[in-house]
């Protein structure tokens, strides 16, 4: 009891409610406009914290990651232009949605199962954290490699419509990830001498590049889109659709409490691997990247799962699984603090007024979330002639705010250039990005198992996770097989009996 | 319609072009005045967040007030740290307001990254090195090995590896240094950061690490890492009992000073008036009670070298690492 009330003493200050629902707001609109990040806003924020006490400058910067999280979506729902790199995935339905008039609903379905997602990863911090730390500690590189295996097998269920198209997307994206500085040697890879290329294609300018700039030169070139429907005042998500995508969007969080567990993987790849796997299993399969709100939900739940599970490792074993939570590490030794083991022996009260803070700014993002699509979803009502400008400005801004460097803004448009003739060949641009991400990860952690297993292949199949995700790679692959084999018995057979007189 | 679309489309984009030139006049006449009246640009070559991104906006918060001027931080990351001093070596017309935030990237990226078009010694005067972040040598606790002595001897019989945050970091480096200086069979296992680096090391994956003090400080007064000795001249004293390399000695260990140097630079052509505002004022703030706490936190110790001294041992160092990479094999 005595505990207790010390708990509510650290944690009921006007000070800490203020900090929480002010990073909120600041990551809301930080991480909706494209190019500045929760990353950058959390760098920025860091100094005006260190004379703030503890728990509300901690409390400030969890708030703005929380925030900065969703607030990605709104615009990559809303204008095809992801906030953040871990909304890629939200725009491959939110995007549809928004253009047949229901903007304001995959908005919400975004807010409610971020939200969902978010507590679901806050009641894993508070009770699992010493569990699943043991797991993060265990997860090694061939773990990681397996991982990502299971994760390329995404592809298979993403490549919509043509095989090949797909696969060619995603060896291209592969390819562009190869750019840059070798990890081992040093050496530099398709750099073609460019300083600008040496720490790889930076990502953001590739997001915007990819997906927003192709709808500009698709208007400007019709003059018109075809589906103009897109209208703010639209409903919101019924119960029933929650109801549907529930198992999804607890699925998808608990993967984000995963992966967020686990240093150095992140939010995009949680994202992806939610959307698969509710793709894989929906049975509105085909309606995905369409405009499912099922998508939107898998995908939201997948990158908000991620932000309470990355306290995880920094708590309980003082380690960064990220820089956002390399910033928040920073934070805590500003105030004299070192998160790990012996923190939870000396600063007990302090950990559990941050957890009742952590929980409470779930509460406060449903709050911000549903004043923010109050106002956000009214530029799906701007006319486009309009908009479409201002969306090329911010464009260009982003990319260039990225590294401060005109370089990027060439790439984006560059990569403008090459989504526009994905679109036209109807290619699909989901394993073009997830070739992107997961290519480096597999290359990486293949790499440093052989190094770490002296060339030894055993390190591979050394304990029960690595058998875990080669089974589920294998099952994963066989499915897909046996999916394959159905669908092609089923046309034949259906063009048979129209054959038959 | 289209007609209302077009002329809708050129305000627009004239009202958009007013604002950019707006912005551009606004921009020239902040840098109009004339040292040290006017704002101070200080280059973070990193994205925000990191070691030297924290500590360049501890450092120009402090430097305003010694200053009386505006200082304002810029991240300008890209390949090591290369861009950005690359930038700063190429001059223009800023560079009479401009400081640098440099760390071993600025002597190690000259070993590593080919074609610089930059001499990182020449082309930069050297104001004061801030900070000093020691490295330490940490086993997992489960290491067989107690001392540099044992795990020397058992490196040269069998296949061991190191870990680090990345190539061209001093962790990298430094453990290529080692495995030079005492010619043992260690092989480096790169990682995305220290964060990804450290449960490798946690968990027994890999043998050895030089990493940061502040990375493993926690770990090692947990229990759950062995430090054997510190890259330091000196003993730290947030790790009193802990061993430099130096004083192990054998296995030509005697040469292993090597530490995580933090410091400001500046473009060749800084004025000489400058030079000695920047350093008075740079003084004042290491004395500072927030700058010596926060130095604490870090695990740093306060930089020992300014000016013509700071410049010699960046020429010494960068002498150093391209030593080094070459004997490593890293790519030049």
């Amino acid at each position: 009891m005595d505990m207790f009330s010390e708990v509510l003493h650290l944690f009921l200050s006007l000070d800490n409610f203020l900090a929480i629902a002010l990073g909120v707001v600041i990551g809301v609109v930080v991480g909706s406009i494209p190019g500045l990040t929760a990353t950058m806003a959390v760098a920025l924020a860091l100094p005006f914290t260190f004379t703030m006490e503890p728990v509300a400058a901690i409390l400030l910067l969890v708030g703005i990651y929380k925030g900065g999280m969703y607030g990605g979506s709104i615009t990559a729902i809303l204008i095809r232009t992801p906030g953040s790199p871990a909304s890629a995935c939200t725009l491959l339905d939110g995007y549809p949605m928004a253009q047949q008039g229901h903007a304001k609903k995959a908005l919400k379905t975004a807010l409610y199962s971020s939200v969902i997602a978010d507590f679901i990863s806050n009641i894993a911090l508070i009770f699992f954290a010493a569990y699943l730390a043991k797991i993060a500690l265990n997860f090694g590189a061939p773990e990681f490699f397996w991982l990502i295996c299971f994760s390329l097998t995404i592809i298979i269920s993403l490549a919509s419509g043509s095989m090949i198209k797909g696969l060619l997307a995603a060896l291209m994206g592969i390819l562009l990830s190869l750019v840059g500085l070798d990890e081992v040697y040093g050496s530099q890879r398709l750099t073609f001498g460019n300083y600008n290329l040496m720490d790889s294609i930076s990502f953001i300018p590739l997001l915007i590049g990819l997906f927003a700039i192709p709808e500009i030169i698709e208007f400007y070139r019709k003059k018109a889109l075809p589906h103009l429907k897109a209208k703010a005042s639209g409903v919101g998500m019924t119960l029933a659709e929650l109801k549907r995508c529930l198992k999804s969007i607890i699925r998808g969080s608990l993967i984000g409490v995963i992966i967020g567990a686990i240093p150095g993987t992140g939010a995009t790849a949680a994202a992806f691997i939610s959307y698969s796997d509710a793709r894989r299993r929906s049975p509105n399969r085909d309606n995905f990247g369409k405009g499912e709100v099922e998508g939107v939900a898998a995908a939201e739940a997948g990158n908000n799962g991620v932000a309470g599970a990355t306290m995880i490792p920094l708590l309980s074993l003082g380690i960064p699984g990220d820089v956002i939570t390399a910033i928040i590490l920073g934070a805590f030794m500003v105030h004299g603090l070192t998160p790990g083991p012996i923190m939870f022996q000396e600063n007990l009260t302090l950990i559990y007024a941050l957890f009742v803070g952590i929980m409470f700014s779930s509460l406060v993002l449903l709050v911000v979330g549903n004043g923010a699509i109050k106002y956000f979803s009214l530029i799906a009502d701007i006319p486009k002639s309009i908009l479409f400008p201002i969306v090329l400005m911010f464009c260009v801004y982003g990319a260039y705010a990225v590294n401060n460097d005109t370089f990027d803004v060439w790439l984006m448009l560059g990569f403008g250039v090459l989504g526009y003739i994905f679109n036209r060949a109807a290619i699909p641009a989901a394993p073009f990005l997830i070739g992107f991400i997961l290519g480096p990860m597999f290359e990486d952690n293949l790499r440093r198992s052989l190094l770490i297993g002296h060339n030894d292949l055993a390190i591979f199949v050394r304990g029960p996770i690595t058998w875990f995700f080669i089974a589920l790679t294998l099952g994963s692959i066989l499915l897909a097989i046996y999916r394959y084999v159905a669908a092609r018995r089923q046309s034949v057979s259906a063009s048979a009996t129209q054959e038959s007189p | 319609m289209a007609g209302v679309q077009k002329s809708l489309l050129k305000k627009v984009c004239l009202a958009a072009c007013g604002g950019g030139l707006a912005v551009a006049m606004s921009v020239s006449t902040a840098h109009a005045n004339e040292w040290p009246t006017g704002d101070v640009r200080l280059v973070v070559p990193y994205a925000p967040g990191g070691t030297t991104d924290v500590l360049s906006r501890r450092v120009a918060d402090l430097l305003q007030d010694e200053l009386d001027a505006n200082v304002v931080v810029e991240n300008r990351p890209g390949a090591g740290s290369t861009v950005a001093t690359g930038r700063l070596a190429r001059g223009g017309r800023d560079a009479a307001h401009t400081i640098l935030m440099a760390s071993p990237g600025h002597t190690i990226g000259a070993a590593i990254y080919p074609d610089l078009d930059y001499d990182p010694v020449e082309d930069f005067v050297f104001l004061q090195n801030l900070i000093d972040i020691p490295n330490v040598m940490v086993v997992p606790a489960s290491s067989p090995y107690d001392s540099v002595e044992e795990f020397v001897e058992a490196a040269r019989e069998q296949n061991m590896t190191f870990s680090h945050s990345g190539v061209g970091s001093s962790i990298h480096m430094s453990g290529e240094l080692f495995k030079t200086l005492t010619e043992t069979n260690l092989t480096a296992v790169p990682f995305a950061g220290s964060g990804a680096a450290l449960p490798a090391l946690l968990g027994g994956d890999v043998d050895v690490s030089f990493e940061n003090m502040p990375t493993v400080l926690s770990h090692i007064r947990s229990g759950d890492l062995k430090a054997l000795a510190v890259t330091s001249a000196e003993r730290s004293e947030h790790l009193p009992d802990v061993p430099t390399l130096v004083e192990v000695g054998d296995y030509n260990l005697d040469q292993f000073v090597t530490t995580a140097w933090f410091g400001l630079i500046a473009h060749e052509s800084f004025s000489e008036e400058a030079q000695e505002a920047m350093r008075t004022a740079l003084d004042a703030v290491m004395q500072r009670e927030e700058f010596v706490s926060f130095a604490d936190q870090l695990g740093a110790e306060p930089g020992q070298v300014a000016g013509e001294e700071f410049k010699q041992f960046i020429a010494q160092e960068v002498e150093r690492w391209q030593e080094v990479a070459e004997q490593a094999g890293i790519s030049q």
